[in-house]
């Protein structure tokens, strides 16, 4: 049972890692290069940024250089991911559900990057966190920074999950667009946080017994950890780890493409040769489309077939 | 009616799905007058899908027979399978896609959508809930996710489904606000978008104002008013005309000039509509000393391009046209005139679309005249405009391009009185009459346009002269891109503004004439004037 349970944990763990990857593969995939569709304000802009301004405001901007201050792209992302500063915004009521939700998950993923580098530590000469009688120094500090943060966490997502689902059941316009799914998201989480609660709760010392964990991960040890509570806070774990990049929680993965890509995506064409190359490249697409005024007279076409032959859709 | 609307029920119910009465219609601070919507005729209602609501923009034929409707289905579904591939849509696929995997349905699109605010908060004007109907399709029939009739929901599929989500993608002006609200970075403008692309390039329904007399007609004779190359210069040669004997200064528009340094491109309905505009661009580039030219060759003076709102081919095919007209002069640069979506559709959508040797590079006509008005080489009386002045940005410049500053530093120089609305700059409301609405008029599209879609504007416009309302003061709307102007226009004539409020509306072209010392005084007009 033991071996079964590292098992899953090794294949939750890969499994994340893959559709992740093929998450993201998946979406530079979908084109090469598409149109221009961003939105001001775009904070790269800098200055401009201030009032939605772009560099189209300069004339003959084309001649003039490009300038392009990114450091505002990484502090609007950071404040997005770290803030939900567009939910705080525009959806007040929202935000004071879903920030703790969101804040219980940073916590809880920021706690198990802190052990897994504690634990690594302790495999290269620090004390080891998994062993409390060896323990000292600052592994002990981190031992109750964990704590703390578990606790926090696991609250956290409970508080604001039940939050979240209470919302959608009362509100009126919310209810409609709620789906099974929508259940089935939060309430996996909340109850992981409930799971992790209890865990915590009942043993003396849970950031012990994760550390067990996590080392015999490393370690490729198995060891046995004889905790019902800690093992069903955890299977719930994998379960959510596999089931984010598989549903609308994937957004964890795609908002940084759907912002910097997307919708701060601005670089025009006369600033990248890159772009300049691919055009004619994507202009030899095969189209499709069955309208007269694109299929013709039904022989193959390209794009560029279709935009450089205006008369394609006019002859009847 | 039911009260409140499921996402099943787009599937299900019978009949016409929802109705916007007086009562739900927010109240305003300017007096607008509900516009009654005409009833369909039984005619009507046998030959269109008359099922969404009092409005029927696209007129898509009733099915006579179940392989009909069938067909009608499976053909949808066809494009929306092409929709999904690279070959077929480069040009959107990644935005598409990640609008329809990411939603969380938290509705903060909501609070920032107009229509769905000023119809009294109507479920089917809600932006998420186009882009829901949309999404589930796309799950349970394209992308087959596992349980996908389990975990969302069965919508159903059915061509009553089919035909109220191609009228419902023209419920939206693509203003795309509700996409800069959104927190995870999911565009319901572009989702409506992409819809009208589907019913447009595979089943080859749109609206006529679009397709047929909009970019086929610009395609053929070059431009959508019809109005062929020769038209066109016999226009303008009577505008130069009456606007020399009006402003005291001979007004000469050039043609054709090879080699100048800049090809102006108006959007023709100006020519027609508002000469003033055309005239006073050629007055201030006269007199600034520029070197530049419109062109007569096809769609050459028509910057117009519907394609933008619900056609790729189309798009790419009018900006070719636009693009070889410059080419063609050897101009340094092409200038675009007082129209927002021209703005876009050339500068940002068409700037990945056409091969970069073809393309000759782009300028706002707000930057040229700020640099312009900025440089004092009009000598210029601001005392001339000292009447209240009020903003209105359009989406396709502001919101979608960055172009915020330029036409505030002008109207701070010449317009003492400049007050801005609230929600203005890149926060800005459509003006109801953004991705196309302003050139239908038939079907209680104009009462659409009037009663829902234009209302938030007029709410702005209140707001923004709330201290000076009522016929004693003169006051003016500076809405410097054509289709908007439209609307505006409507808007004020219906509820007989001009009058009750001493309204003029225009561009920022006028004013800058307006105030031009040696231009006769009084170029801007007021009610009967």
């Amino acid at each position: 049972m033991t071996t079964i349970f590292y098992l899953l944990a090794y294949l939750s763990f890969a499994a994340f890692l893959i559709l992740c990857v093929s998450k993201i593969r998946g979406y530079c995939a979908a084109s090469p290069l598409h149109v221009r569709w961003e939105i001001y304000p775009v904070p790269h802009e800098g200055k401009k940024a201030a009032y939605g301004g772009s560099f189209m405001e300069n004339s003959d901007w084309w001649l003039k250089g490009r300038h392009v201050e990114h450091i505002y792209d990484i502090l609007g992302i950071f404040k997005e991911v770290l803030l939900l500063e567009a939910t705080f915004k525009h959806n007040h009521k929202l935000w004071f559900r879903t920030y703790p939700f969101h804040l219980g998950m940073y916590l809880l993923m920021g706690g198990t990057i802190l052990l897994f580098l504690t634990v690594i530590a302790g495999l290269l000469g620090a004390s080891p966190l998994w062993n409390p009688k060896e323990m000292g120094g600052f592994v002990t500090f981190m031992h109750n920074v964990l704590n703390a943060v578990v606790l926090l966490g696991a609250f956290c997502i409970f508080g604001g999950g039940i939050s979240l689902i209470l919302r959608r059941m009362h509100d009126k316009g919310l209810a409609v667009y709620t789906s099974r799914e929508h259940y089935l998201n939060i309430g996996a989480f909340v109850l992981f946080a409930l799971m992790t609660l209890a865990a915590w709760a009942f043993n003396a010392d849970y950031i012990q017994v994760a550390a067990i964990f996590v080392h015999s991960l490393l370690t490729f040890s198995c060891e046995p950890l004889n905790n019902v509570l800690f093992e069903l806070s955890m299977f719930l774990g994998f379960f959510v780890m596999i089931w984010i990049p598989l549903s609308n929680m994937q957004h964890l993965l795609l908002k940084y493409f759907m912002y910097h890509d997307i919708r701060w995506n601005d670089v025009p064409t006369p600033a990248s040769e890159k772009n300049q190359q691919l055009i004619p490249e994507l202009l030899k697409k095969q189209v499709t489309w069955a309208a007269p005024h694109i299929a013709g007279d039904g022989t193959p076409k390209t794009w560029l077939d279709v935009a450089v032959n205006p008369d394609n859709g006019l002859k009847k | 009616m039911r009260e409140q609307l499921t996402i099943r029920d787009f599937s299900t119910v019978e009949g016409q799905l929802t109705t916007v009465e007086e009562k739900d219609l927010p109240a305003q601070r300017l007096d607008l007058a509900f516009m009654p919507w005409k009833p369909y005729t039984e005619e009507q209602k046998k030959s269109f899908a008359c099922l969404l609501d009092e409005v029927n923009v696209l007129n898509i034929p009733v099915p006579k027979s179940q392989a009909e409707e069938e067909n009608l289905v499976n053909r949808f579904l066809t494009g929306m399978r092409k929709l999904f591939t690279t070959d077929n849509n480069f040009t959107c696929l990644p935005m598409l896609e990640t609008s329809m995997d990411n939603c969380v349905q938290c509705n903060s699109c909501s609070s920032a959508c107009h229509l769905f605010e000023m119809s009294g908060e109507n479920e089917i004007y809600r932006p998420n809930y186009r882009s829901e109907i949309f999404r589930r399709i796309y799950k349970q029939y394209i992308k087959k996710e596992p349980f996908a009739r389990w975990r969302y929901g069965d919508l159903g599929l059915n061509w009553k489904t089919v035909a109220r989500l191609g009228e419902l993608a023209y419920r939206c002006n693509l203003c795309r606000r509700c996409a800069q609200t959104c927190p995870i970075g999911v565009d319901n403008g572009l989702i409506a978008r992409e819809i009208r692309k589907l019913f447009s390039q595979e089943l080859g329904i749109a609206p006529k104002e679009l397709h047929e007399k909009g970019t086929v007609l610009q395609s053929r004779v070059g431009s959508s008013t019809a109005m062929t190359p020769q038209v066109v210069k016999d226009n303008v040669e009577f505008i130069d005309e009456d606007y020399s004997e009006i402003t005291g200064i001979e007004v000469h528009t050039p043609f054709d000039v090879k080699g100048a340094d800049i090809l102006l491109l108006h959007n023709a309905g100006e020519i027609i509509a508002w000469p003033e505009n055309v005239a006073a661009f050629s007055l201030i580039f006269q007199e600034a000393g520029l070197s530049w030219t419109l062109s007569s060759k096809c769609a050459g003076y028509d910057g117009v391009n519907y394609g933008v709102f619900y056609d790729d081919a189309q798009l790419a095919r009018i900006a070719l046209m636009h693009m070889q007209a410059a080419k063609e002069l050897g101009v340094k640069k092409i200038v675009i005139g007082e129209c927002g979506h021209a703005h876009k559709a050339l500068t940002v959508v068409a700037d990945r679309v056409i091969p970069y040797e073809l393309q000759t590079p782009r300028e706002s006509c707000y930057v040229t005249l700020r640099d312009i008005v900025m440089s004092g080489r009009l000598k210029l009386n601001p005392s001339r405009n000292d009447f209240p002045v009020t903003l209105h940005d359009p989406c396709n410049i502001v919101r979608l391009m960055g172009i915020v500053s330029p036409q505030r530093e002008i109207l701070h120089k010449i317009a003492p009185k400049f007050r801005e609305m609230p929600c203005h700059g890149v926060d800005n409301y459509c003006c109801g009459g953004g991705s196309g609405f302003a050139i239908m008029s038939r079907n209680n599209i104009e009462e659409w346009r009037g009663n829902i879609s234009g209302r938030k504007k007029m709410w702005q416009i209140g707001e923004a002269f709330k201290d000076c309302l009522g016929p004693e003061t003169k006051k003016y709307i500076c809405a410097p891109c054509s289709n908007c102007k439209g609307q505006i226009r409507e808007l004020l004539a219906h509820n007989d503004l001009y009058e009750k409020n001493s309204f003029a509306y225009g561009g920022l072209v006028e004013l800058i004439v307006n105030c031009m010392e040696n231009v006769n005084p009084g170029f801007i007009k007021w009610g009967e004037e």
